[in-house]
């Protein structure tokens, strides 16, 4: 164990920091930096609908949440009108695309098309994150591994010692001293802000072709996973609705008015 | 920049005045786009990044020029966005589509761009500018059937667009269905259940209805229009137009209808109790009072007059009518 109170001494080639500290903390903001421009340069918008049965699938099933929602600005019979049209027909699968397909089990992932595509995208994401961060320890490891390379300006408990000092076999070592690899981990989790200010916010750069998308915002966006079942969601809906209460917000608006505004006089 | 587009957002493309003078500034602000790169080139290269309010500033500016004939201009704004988007991008087809529709002047010219339209959406039948450029020109072209089969099909596919059903409800309502529209506008209602001028706008249809036919069921009808304005006023509460139906279906006009009807108050169908004379004359006198209010007030502040001297007037003139019912 270290002798408390006396402080270790390790005599470091100056050249250690300049060729080992700056490197790795220059590489990984490179890297960071081209991971963002690769992520938006492979990153695909969600595919519109298709075809109107398409959408009105996808979008079928807000009109429930909405009446659910909002119900209450409609008188009761107004209101209840909507509803059974809305269970039955969710219960009769009228807004599915192919409504003969119902009961079946999902297609296979794997097969669809459409949600081949959906795990490729997530594929590219984990990929983009896993491969550099291999490269890049696997490069620390075979060049500087072993390397104590800083020295922080305030003492930490025995605790910090596996997290500042991967790599180095040593166990009466300081908890001040950083190791190489160390060092590299540190910087993948502490970069976040340095990345937020070289790169502006984080999404910046995609923000634009995103503006001119669509008139009415949502309606690219498919509310099921691949691979969901939209029947069970539509089911699953159908009955919400059916146990929801019904209050309408226009009872008694007039007593409201009359004792919320006409009595402040000041206009 | 920032003081030739104030707000761009804000402009509101029914005030002809406004709209005029957003439109006479447009080579100033078409003229700083072209100004703009060549004036720091290093600058521009680094900060290639633009800032999506220029665009949205652009297509306001394209609706104003389009809207005062300004027709050189809004080719202009027409080419800038179309060099940022491409001439393939949805929006940019639709403001396209609508440039063309400006800018012809016979039938057989609308006819033309009715032909385009219809060749876009073979092509991409979820084009939803396109198909909603479709349907306005089919209701330019008075051929209201049409708009409204179009129009239900758009809704079928996206029924989420509360732009779309007031749409809807409007060409219902000019073809008399009141009871669809009033349906239509519910379900816009459902989707924005804040927006005071729709809840509004439902009142002033419920009260139309209500004048309109005879019977037990228009007082009932009349109540529902009432507490739509009461809704819209709460929401927002110097809205005018929401005071004006307030104070206009509460007024002793229709209050000869209230009262003949009220014989009939042993169903309270509604769930809701009827509103009581008593009631009726305090929400008349309320609303008559602000109305009295804004339009005062509004008179003598130039800009505002400038902006709603239609709806003044109008409000103005019923309140003249409630006064001295002569």
């Amino acid at each position: 164990m270290a002798l408390q109170g006396v402080e270790q001494t390790i005599l470091r080639d100056p050249a250690l920091f300049y060729w080992i500290l700056f490197p790795i903390s220059i590489v990984m903001i490179l890297t960071g930096i081209l991971r963002h421009y690769a992520t938006i340069l492979m990153n695909n918008p969600p595919k519109p609908a298709t075809s109107p049965a398409d959408s009105r699938e996808r979008q079928g099933l807000l009109r429930g949440v909405n009446l659910r929602n909002n119900g209450s600005v409609l008188y009761k019979e107004s209101f209840d009108t909507r509803k059974s049209y809305l269970v039955s027909a969710f219960q009769n699968g009228e807004f599915l695309k192919d409504p003969e397909s119902r009961g079946q089990p999902p297609a296979n992932p794997m097969t669809d098309p459409a949600g081949m595509e959906a795990m490729m995208g997530m594929m590219k994401g984990n990929m983009m994150m896993m491969i550099p961060q291999t490269l890049i320890m696997s490069w620390i490891n075979a060049f500087f591994s072993g390397f104590v390379i800083l020295k922080l300006p305030f003492p930490l408990t025995i605790r910090f010692k596996s997290m500042l000092q991967s790599g180095v076999m040593t166990r009466d070592l300081d908890v001040r001293w950083v190791s190489s690899l160390s060092w590299y981990f540190l910087n993948l989790f502490g970069l976040q802000s340095v990345f937020g200010f070289i790169l502006g916010s984080d999404n910046a750069a995609n923000h634009m072709s995103q503006q001119m998308a669509s008139m009415n915002p949502g309606a690219g966006v498919n509310p099921f996973q691949p691979g969901q079942d939209p029947n069970k969601l539509y089911l699953s809906e159908a009955e919400n609705l059916e146990v929801m209460e019904h209050f309408c917000i226009l009872d008694g608006i007039e007593d409201r008015i009359l004792h919320n505004l006409a009595s402040k006089k000041a206009y | 920049m920032t003081a030739a587009t104030a707000d761009p957002y804000a402009l509101d493309h029914s005030n002809l005045i406004a709209t005029l003078r957003f439109s006479q500034q447009a080579p100033l602000i078409l003229g700083q786009k072209q100004a703009a790169p060549d004036s720091d080139s290093i600058f521009s290269a680094t900060h290639t990044r633009d800032d999506p309010a220029k665009y949205g500033t652009i297509e306001q500016l394209f609706f104003s020029c389009l809207q005062t004939g300004d027709d050189e201009s809004a080719h202009k704004c027409l080419d800038q966005l179309t060099q940022r988007f491409g001439p393939s991008n949805e929006r940019i087809q639709g403001l396209r589509g609508l440039y063309e529709e400006a800018i012809s002047g016979k039938p057989v010219d609308l006819e033309e761009c009715l032909r385009k339209h219809n060749d876009a959406l073979s092509e991409n039948p979820m084009n939803i500018p396109i198909l909603k450029r479709r349907i306005s020109l089919l209701r330019s072209l008075a051929r209201p059937a049409e708009a409204i089969g179009g129009l239900v099909e758009l809704l079928k596919a996206v029924p989420t667009d509360a732009e779309s059903w007031c749409e809807l409800a409007d060409l219902y309502r000019s073809q008399g269905m009141t009871s669809q529209a009033v349906f239509c506008l519910e379900e816009a209602l459902l989707i924005v259940p804040n927006a005071w001028n729709v809840h509004a706008r439902l009142g002033e249809l419920l009260y139309t209805s209500a004048c309109s036919s005879e019977g037990d069921s228009s007082c009932r009808v009349l109540e529902k229009s009432i507490r739509y304005f009461c809704r819209s006023v709460e929401l927002c509460d110097d809205y005018l137009r929401g005071l004006y139906g307030l104070a206009l279906a509460t007024s002793p006009f229709s209050e000869s209808k209230h009262a003949s009807d009220l014989v009939q108050e042993s169903t309270p169908a509604l769930g809701s109790g009827i509103i009581s004379k008593d009631t009726f004359a305090k929400l008349n006198a309320f609303a008559t009072e602000k109305l009295d209010n804004i339009v005062q007030h509004r008179s003598l502040n130039h800009q505002l007059w400038e902006v709603e001297q239609a709806e003044l007037i109008a409000a103005k003139a019923l309140l003249d009518r409630i006064k001295n019912p002569a």
